[in-house]
């Protein structure tokens, strides 16, 4: 079997459906399979990014046509690097939730189906060259996500899931609404040949359908106003879940907005001052809300939608240093604030209202899990030597070199309500006594070795930052090279 | 007006009615299956706009065959048709979720008016 961007989509997409078969034959096989199959994807990364080091972006088209007609995966070194990243994390989501879930209710069928059509989705919209295509895959996505926000019955998770469907569908429809107008206007759906018949749309219809396209995306990109389900989401949903949402469901809601704002519309010659002001104004009311959760989760969530805003204004510079600074903070964040959600579950588990001030000399009981979520929380803040700190440093030096004395300021600002917030956790953590019988559940072993994979990963690159900046480099290369994807794709 | 852009007025006009119709019951109605038939008409309001886009006057079914072998005839674009039969089948997924949501909560709080269910901020 030749290996192929396809299988990033086909296989996950086959054992979701095959996962209730096999529960027939044994129970366990319902949990093991899909392991596998993330298991076998990583390996499908590391093979296919050696590969795209070598011979530069691999375009497969999809049932025998070639691009501008028939649909067709991009394997890209961006696109490469963030697919890596979900299948990455996914894996080790199963790793964490392998104990979690308990196999003879049935439970774990269901969760392991729905992960894998939301790591299936989240593939395939970063991989795809097809606009509408994406648009399914989006699809495929939210409605996964959907279903896992309401997973467990016990909690509020179908109020969280019917707000995060409503906003969802306004996404969708947008979305779609813009598809339309590009067809009307280029008739065309593959990307690299809208992007190249792009001049022929006049200015006012080109504002349009960019308007409509950055609500769509912005919706599942948590950009501010338009991420009023994300803190909910998070909240109820299951507590790796929100590890997932915050690296693969973000993460592919940011990638078509990039892929919109620099290839299809070509925006990315001069600074794109929306996504610049849409960025700041998400972090600052992101990271003062995050300050005033009384919920652990609550807390973790609105701090992910304060790093997104953090992208978003970094990808709107425009700069190739922009475009590398923000490719960064994703993977930072995609890594850091997984652990923060797989330590913070464990230390909340039996709480009811998952409160921070019942964490009170949590560090005594759960000593592990503690130090790991302490270390996460210091490195997604930002301090010197861990890996966030890196990225902001990239960040900073990207937007001094475009004179943005604003954004340097507002992003400093921004920093130091983070870390406020992130010790006030540590602090009670640490320094209080508990004040009532702490309840708490003691990690698996699966968990452990997941969350401790996620630090020393971490830790890596926050000591050897140059062997993953070659790949960032490469994929931030890649979104600004607008010319050279079009050519590629369309083989010119 | 001739008979061409009179069709083309309908069409369109439907389709934004039915689109604004959606987005309005969506966003001031209180009851949760009444949002549901809001976002669906929305989709059906999207899917008569793609099937205009790709509508030509007097257009033929775009289907080879041999009474059109060989002769210039005047096709609808088939792309937005395929399209909107994707959309279509997303459209009823998408509904099919939400209803079931909307069972789920009914159960738990015995109503359907978002008024009294706030166990989260709206």
């Amino acid at each position: 079997m030749v290996i192929s961007p396809i299988h990033y989509v086909a296989i996950p997409l086959l054992v979701a459906f095959l996962i209730p078969l096999v529960a027939k034959i044994g129970k366990n096989w319902a949990r093991i399979l899909p392991g596998l199959t993330l298991a076998y994807l990583n390996f499908v990364s590391v093979y296919l990014m050696t590969k795209v080091q070598e011979t530069g972006i691999i375009s497969e088209s999809v049932g025998g046509w070639d691009a501008p007609v028939g649909i067709n995966l991009v394997f890209s070194p961006l696109s490469g690097l963030l697919v890596s990243l979900i299948t990455g994390i996914g894996f080790l989501v199963w790793l964490y939730s392998y104990q979690f879930k308990n196999v003879e209710k049935n439970e774990s069928q269901k969760y392991f189906t729905l992960l894998l059509m939301l790591i299936t989705g989240a593939n395939g919209v970063i991989l795809t060259g097809d606009i509408f295509n994406m648009f399914v895959f989006m699809e495929i996505t939210a409605i996964s996500a959907y279903a896992l926000t309401a997973f467990y019955r016990h909690r509020n998770g179908a109020e969280a899931a019917f707000k995060y469907l409503l906003i969802g569908s306004l996404a969708s429809t947008f979305m779609l609404l813009a598809i339309m107008l590009l067809y009307a206007q280029v008739g065309t759906l593959n990307m690299a040949d809208i992007a190249s018949k792009m001049d022929q749309v006049s200015s006012g219809m080109k504002v349009t359908i960019f308007i409509l396209f950055l609500t769509g995306f912005g919706i599942e990109a948590e950009m501010f106003p338009l991420n009023g389900w994300a803190p909910d989401a998070y909240t109820e949903a299951p507590g790796p879940i929100g590890a997932v949402f915050a690296s693969a469901v973000v993460k592919a809601g940011v990638y078509a907005m990039a892929r919109v704002v620099f290839t299809l519309f070509g925006y990315g010659d001069s600074p794109v001052e929306i996504l610049i002001i849409m960025g700041v104004i998400t972090m600052a009311i992101a990271e003062f809300s995050a300050f005033r959760q009384e919920k652990l989760k609550r807390m973790l969530a609105y701090s992910s939608i304060g790093q997104m805003g953090l992208v978003i204004a970094a990808f709107g510079l425009g700069t190739k240093a922009g475009v590398f600074a923000a490719l960064f903070i994703m993977v930072n964040h995609a890594l850091i604030k997984s652990l923060l959600f797989l330590s913070g579950t464990y230390m909340v588990y039996h709480s009811k209202e998952k409160l921070i001030a019942e964490l009170n000399g949590m560090a005594k009981e759960l000593p592990v899990t503690a130090a790991l979520f302490a270390f996460g929380a210091l490195a997604i803040a930002g301090f010197p030597p861990f890996s966030g700190f890196w990225s902001k440093v990239y960040f900073l030096i990207a937007a001094a070199d475009q004179k943005m004395v604003f954004l340097i300021i507002m992003v400093l600002l921004v920093t130091t309500v983070e870390v406020l917030y992130y010790f006030k956790v540590i602090n009670r953590m640490y320094f209080h006594k508990p004040e009532m019988e702490l309840e708490y559940r003691r990690p698996s072993t699966n968990a452990l070795i997941s969350m401790f994979v996620l630090t020393a990963v971490i830790l890596w690159i926050s000591f050897f930052p140059d062997t993953v900046m070659g790949y960032i480099d490469a994929a931030a290369n890649d979104l600004v090279n607008r010319a050279g994807y079009i050519n590629l794709v369309l083989n010119r | 007006m001739n008979i061409q852009d009179f069709i083309n007025f309908l069409v369109y006009g439907t389709a934004i009615f039915l689109i604004i119709g959606g987005l309005y019951a969506v966003l001031t109605k209180k009851y949760l299956t009444k949002i549901v038939i809001g976002l669906s008409i929305m989709d059906a309001g999207i899917n008569l706009l793609l099937i205009a886009i790709g509508y030509t006057y007097k257009g033929t079914a775009p289907i080879f065959s041999p009474a059109v072998e060989g002769k210039t005839v005047t096709m609808v674009d088939p792309v937005p048709q395929a399209l909107v039969l994707t959309a279509i089948v997303i459209g009823f997924g998408v509904t099919a979720v939400a209803l079931s949501l909307v069972i789920r909560l009914y159960r738990h709080h015995n109503t359907l008016c978002i008024d009294n269910i706030k166990n989260l901020k709206w």
